[in-house]
Parts: structure tokens; C-alpha cells; sequence
């Protein structure tokens, strides 16, 4: 049902017929500082910064969503931002911090505290 | 010589332990007359000596004191500079390490192998700094083993108990959560999730800001205006919070050392609970990603297991209790217990099923036929906590015609989003000529007892393959004549 065709991050800054490479295994580096074309496809629209976003607004959680919805998604943002927060990239780990104090401030919110 | 020996190298306090003739195991204490050893190296001015523990923390020199090394093992560019020489985390902790066998091997006799835990979450610059550690100090790493699953092991061995226990370990730096299966002589882990930066230092953190704001609204003054004054009304706030976990009310006075005033600080354990609650929601949610993850419901927890000295915080208890249920259990005293089970794990290694740490994939376009919808994501081969040793395939098509070179990224993370993932390799393999897009690659990973990676990309037309071992070889790994030469210059050096 799935068909998955591969997609190399590299490739779509490179030139095709560019020689192959040795298959080198370097350094982790986030694929969100890479600027390939591929990744581009997938980034978000830059957001606006001249007023501070709201809890909600930052999880993305809408007056619409239902109890289960907006649960799923602060899980969801939880497991994504827990793994930012040990990030070595010290700006993606303040960030990750402000997006954990956002979801527990919307959990608080929504389901009540501890 | 002692035979089975295992090492918690923590955060804050560090502590060795081996297994008696009679199966049990039991700390040995350093020549200082510790059971445990404050992780804390503090370079001597005047003298030639590194001293390690109690004297290093209390000496209170903090330009020359290295504390919570641990919390900079996965990070290749931290340096501690003294005197001009440059100190990578790996030697730090070789110091403390260093100091551990020397002591412990006065009264066990010669230590020669031993078993290291690590966090769960440790990522593999982290783990491979921490083998380096001990090579310096002259140890064998038999093998490295994460924290929960040492404690877990530990109160499974004291508790005779069976089931499925989840442990919660809240330290000075860090929280892993573990969910495992006991079976008899036979240890399932389930899951195991962490959470960096979240931990009693954090707590203590917090403490400070609010004896700072206190100070100043009291004597409109700064509390502390460097970092060896900080250091010291950390230390008070420290024990402020430990005094907190006993009683419910608690009154300091801090001075500032400019001759300021002083302040006095009335603190309640409810306030102090209040101050910390975000973070405890935080180690809850955690506490359900490996519920999640584990595709099990809280009552289907059959212990709940508190390890770690964080976990001494009456509020602790209550929040696991109310989210289980059930009151948790503490492995008797919570700062012991991963070294005590890395003892009983150097032994029964072979009867504990692991699980992998992490997820790898690659990089994928991909079409769901029965939808029509297209997403370009990070699709994963091996998911996180399969059983290890284990190996899985998936299938990929090419994307171009007339592709001369496959590339494959290897991600590792969990998220479908390839923005949140690491890409920490690519292979490349170079395939025939004049062939349409859509031709079939199979992609291949593998993992074994060490949690050593491989990746197999094979095209299926020509059978090209191409293997590579997924290792971190970047920054901060030391080369073998590096190691050997560090080793051999530790041996010389007075550490006390
Ligand atoms: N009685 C107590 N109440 C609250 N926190 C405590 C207490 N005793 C120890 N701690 C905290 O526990 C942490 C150390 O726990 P430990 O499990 O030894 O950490 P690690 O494994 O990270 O070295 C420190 O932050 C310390 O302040
Ligand atoms: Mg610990």
C-alpha cells in the first residue's frame, strides 16, 4: 500500500552526475541546519516574531480540537521536544525548553495539574 | 582479584560495587571512608595532585573544581581548561574512575573488569567517552549497561519479585524512565526513555532564583556577583531542599559576600513544590511516553521502582502514587542501587534481554496508495526499544531514471519529521546505467548486544551492496594512540 522512494538529503544540493563518493560516516548533524533542497520542502513557514505566541498557539492547539486531540498532539510535541532538549545545538535546546514549558502549560490548561 | 564489579559513574556521586562469594552484592567504600564518591576533580594549585570526591568538592575553588562532568560526555567540543592544559569530559571522568580503583582495589582486591552504567538516553559519543574513561583508568569495560536496568536488576535480585516494575530514576542531572519484565532468573526490558537537563540540579537552580529575588527585595543588593559565591549559595539551596524532604517549613539566612545584609528566607515545602511542579508534569509525561511506547496502561505496572536521590522528595512519591494508584517502592537506599546492580549484572549479563536505544531509518518519500497522499519523512527501519540483537529490512525505490549513485541517509530519531531526527551517516552505491526510476533497493539495519549499529543497502537488480558500521567518528573520539598514550600518563599522576 506504501511505496517509498528514497530521498537523499545531499543529493538535492549536488549535482546528479557528481562522482560517487566514499560512504562516510561522520558526525550526527541536525537535518534541520542542513539547507537542502529536500528539507525545504518540509520546513515550516517562517513564523511572524514580532508578538510573542501563546501556549496554545505554539502547540498548535485550536479552540476546535477535542480533549483526545489536543492530547495526542501534546504527546506527540512532548516526545519531539524532549529529544530537542539534549540537543548540543544550544538555540534547538532553548527552544525545545520554551516548547516543553508551552505543552505542560496547555496540559495544566486542559487536563489539570499534577 | 574481584571478578564481578560494577560502577555507577554519576552525575553527582559515584560508587562502586562488587559481587560477594555468597551472590550479593555489596559497596565498597574509598579511603575517604565513603560509601560514595562526589563526582568532583579538583586541580590542586600548589601541589602536584588531583583530588577526587568530598575534599574536591569542599575545597571551593570553583575555577579549579570540575563538577557534573557527566553532563558534557556526548558534547566533542567541551574542554575544561586548567593551568593552560585542556581536559576532554572523557579524562575528567577518568580522574574519578581512576580514584575509585585505586581505592576500592585496597579492599577487594585487583579490579580488572568491570560493568559501567550509563543513562539510557547516553547517544553514542557519550558511551564511547565513557569506555575511553575507563581504558584511561586502566579498566576493562565488559560491557555498559543503563542505569534503570542496573537498579532494576538490583530490586528484582533484593525484593525476589517478578512482573513488570517500572523504575523511575530522578538523579541530580537527569530522569530515566524503564519499563522491564521480570521472568524468573530472565529480564525483559520493555522501553526506556530519558530526559537530559531535567533533575535536582535543576531544582536547586530554581532555589537560587528565588533566594536571589528575596536578597535583593530585602536588601536591594545582588546576591552573588560571581561564580565561586554562586557555587556557594547553590550548596545552601541545595540543602535547603534536602531539609525540605523531611520538614515542612525551612528558614535561611543568605548573605552576598560585599557585606550587603543579610536576608532571610522563609521557605515552605509547598512553595517549594509549587516552584518545581512544571518539571514533576514533565517527568509524568515521560512516565507516559513509556507507557505509550510500551503499549501498556498504568495498571498493568506491577512495581513501581524510585531510584535516585531526587526521588526523596515526598512530592515525587505522591504524583507517581496518584498516576498509578499504587505507592511506589523504593529499592532501599536510592543512591546505591545502580552500582549494586551493575555488580549482579556483570555476572547475569546473558539473562537480560536489551532493547535498542534508539530508532534508525532513512530518508524517504513516501506515497500511501490508498490515499494519494505523498509526505517526505524520516522513515524508520528499526524502531527504538526492538529486542536486541535484531535486524530488519525495508524496501525503497529509486527516485530518478538513469541513477548512477544511491545515496541512503541514516537517521537516527523517532520523529517522522526528518527536521527533528540526526542524519549521522549516508551511504552511497554506485549502480548500472540506463535504468528506469522505481528499481528496488533494500535497506538494512542491524543491531547487536552492544548496541553497535550496521547498515546494508543492497540494490536488487545488479545485487551491488554496500555495508558500513553506524559509528560516531567525529569529534571527540580519541584516536587508539591518543587513548594509549593518555592511559599510560594517568598511571603517573597522584590522585587522591
Ligand atoms: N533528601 C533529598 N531530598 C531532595 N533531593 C535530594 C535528597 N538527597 C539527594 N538529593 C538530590 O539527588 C541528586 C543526586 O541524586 P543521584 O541519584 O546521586 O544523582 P546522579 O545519579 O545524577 O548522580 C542531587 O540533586 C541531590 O540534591
Ligand atoms: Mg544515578
Amino acid at each position: 500500500m506504501f511505496k517509498k522512494i528514497l530521498q537523499s538529503l545531499s543529493k538535492s544540493q549536488t549535482a546528479k552526475t557528481e562522482a560517487p563518493k566514499q560512504a562516510a560516516v561522520t558526525a550526527p548533524t541536525k537535518a534541520a541546519q542542513a539547507t537542502s533542497g529536500v528539507l525545504n520542502q518540509i520546513a515550516k513557514p517562517a513564523t511572524t516574531p514580532d508578538k510573542p505566541k501563546t501556549p496554545e498557539e505554539l502547540c498548535e492547539i485550536t479552540p476546535k480540537m477535542s480533549k483526545d486531540q489536543i492530547q495526542a498532539q501534546l504527546k506527540l510535541l512532548y516526545r519531539r521536544y524532549n529529544r530537542s532538549a539534549s540537543s548540543l545545538d544550544s538555540k534547538i535546546r532553548s527552544e525545545a525548553d520554551q516548547m516543553l514549558t508551552a505543552i505542560v502549560t496547555v496540559r495544566e490548561k486542559n487536563f489539570g495539574e499534577i | 582479584m574481584a571478578e564481578y564489579v560494577g560502577i555507577d559513574l554519576g552525575t553527582t556521586l559515584s560508587g562502586l560495587a562488587y559481587l560477594k562469594p555468597d551472590g550479593n552484592p555489596e559497596i565498597v567504600p574509598n579511603s575517604d571512608g565513603e560509601r560514595l564518591t562526589p563526582s568532583v576533580v579538583f586541580f590542586e594549585a600548589h601541589e602536584d595532585v588531583k583530588l577526587v570526591g568530598s575534599a574536591a568538592r569542599d575545597g571551593g575553588e570553583p575555577d579549579r573544581t570540575v563538577f557534573q562532568i557527566k553532563r558534557y560526555m556526548d558534547d566533542p567540543e567541551h574542554l575544561v581548561e586548567i593551568d593552560g592544559k585542556k581536559w576532554t569530559p572523557a579524562e575528567i571522568s577518568a580522574l574519578i574512575l581512576s580514584k575509585l580503583k585505586r581505592d576500592c582495589s585496597k579492599i577487594i582486591g585487583e579490579i580488572k573488569e568491570v560493568v559501567i552504567t550509563v543513562p539510557a538516553n547516553f547517544n553514542e559519543l557519550a558511551r564511547k567517552s565513557t569506555i575511553a574513561a575507563a581504558e584511561m583508568a586502566d579498566l576493562k569495560v565488559k560491557r555498559l549497561v543503563n542505569e534503570p536496568t542496573a537498579a532494576a536488576v538490583y530490586y528484582a535480585h533484593s525484593q525476589g519479585v517478578q512482573g513488570r516494575i517500572l523504575v523511575y530514576d530522578l538523579g541530580g542531572g537527569t530522569l530515566d524512565v524503564t519499563i522491564l519484565n521480570v521472568e524468573g532468573d530472565n529480564i525483559r526490558i520493555l522501553t526506556s526513555e530519558g530526559a537530559r537537563h531535567l533533575g535536582g540540579s535543576n531544582f536547586d537552580e530554581m532555589l537560587l532564583e528565588a533566594y536571589a529575588e528575596q536578597y535583593s527585595k530585602q536588601t536591594g543588593a545582588k546576591l552573588f556577583t560571581d561564580e565561586r559565591h554562586r557555587r556557594r549559595v547553590l550548596q545552601t539551596t541545595e540543602d535547603a531542599k534536602k531539609m525540605l524532604s523531611k520538614l515542612q517549613r525551612v528558614n535561611d539566612t543568605v548573605a552576598n559576600d560585599k557585606n550587603d545584609g543579610i536576608a532571610r528566607i522563609d521557605l515552605t515545602r509547598e512553595s517549594f513544590e509549587k516552584l518545581i511542579r512544571q518539571m514533576l508534569t514533565r517527568t509524568v509525561m515521560l512516565v507516559e511516553q513509556a507507557l505509550d511506547s510500551a503499549k501498556l496502561k498504568t495498571s498493568e505496572i506491577d512495581h513501581v521502582v524510585l531510584v535516585g536521590g531526587s526521588t526523596r522528595i515526598p512530592k515525587v512519591k505522591t504524583v507517581l502514587e496518584k498516576l498509578f494508584g499504587k505507592v511506589p517502592k523504593s529499592c532501599g537506599n536510592v543512591d546505591e542501587c545502580v552500582a549494586l546492580g551493575a555488580a549482579i549484572f556483570a555476572k547475569r549479563s546473558a539473562r537480560i534481554q536489551e532493547v535498542c536505544n534508539a530508532s534508525y531509518g532513512t530518508v524517504a518519500m513516501v506515497y500511501n496508495a490508498r490515499t494519494g497522499e505523498e509526505k517526505l519523512m524520516n522513515s524508520v527501519v528499526i524502531p527504538k526499544n526492538t529486542p536486541i540483537p535484531c535486524s530488519r529490512t525495508q524496501i525503497y525505490q529509486t527516485s530518478e531514471d538513469n541513477e548512477r549513485v544511491i545515496e541512503v541517509d541514516i537517521t537516527q530519531g523517532e520523529d517522522e519529521d526528518a527536521k527533528f531526527v540526526d542524519v549521522i551517516g549516508r551511504i552511497t552505491l554506485e549502480v548500472p546505467p540506463n535504468r528506469p526510476k522505481g528499481c528496488e533497493i533494500a535497506v538494512t539495519f542491524s543491531y547487536d548486544e552492544n548496541q553497535r549499529v550496521r547498515a546494508l543497502v543492497v540494490d536488487k537488480q545488479s545485487g551491488r551492496s554496500r555495508e558500513v558500521a553506524v559509528s560516531y567518528k567525529g569529534a571527540g573520539v580519541l584516536s587508539e594512540d591518543d587513548l594509549k598514550r593518555k592511559s599510560a600518563h594517568l598511571r603517573t599522576m597522584r590522585i587522591e
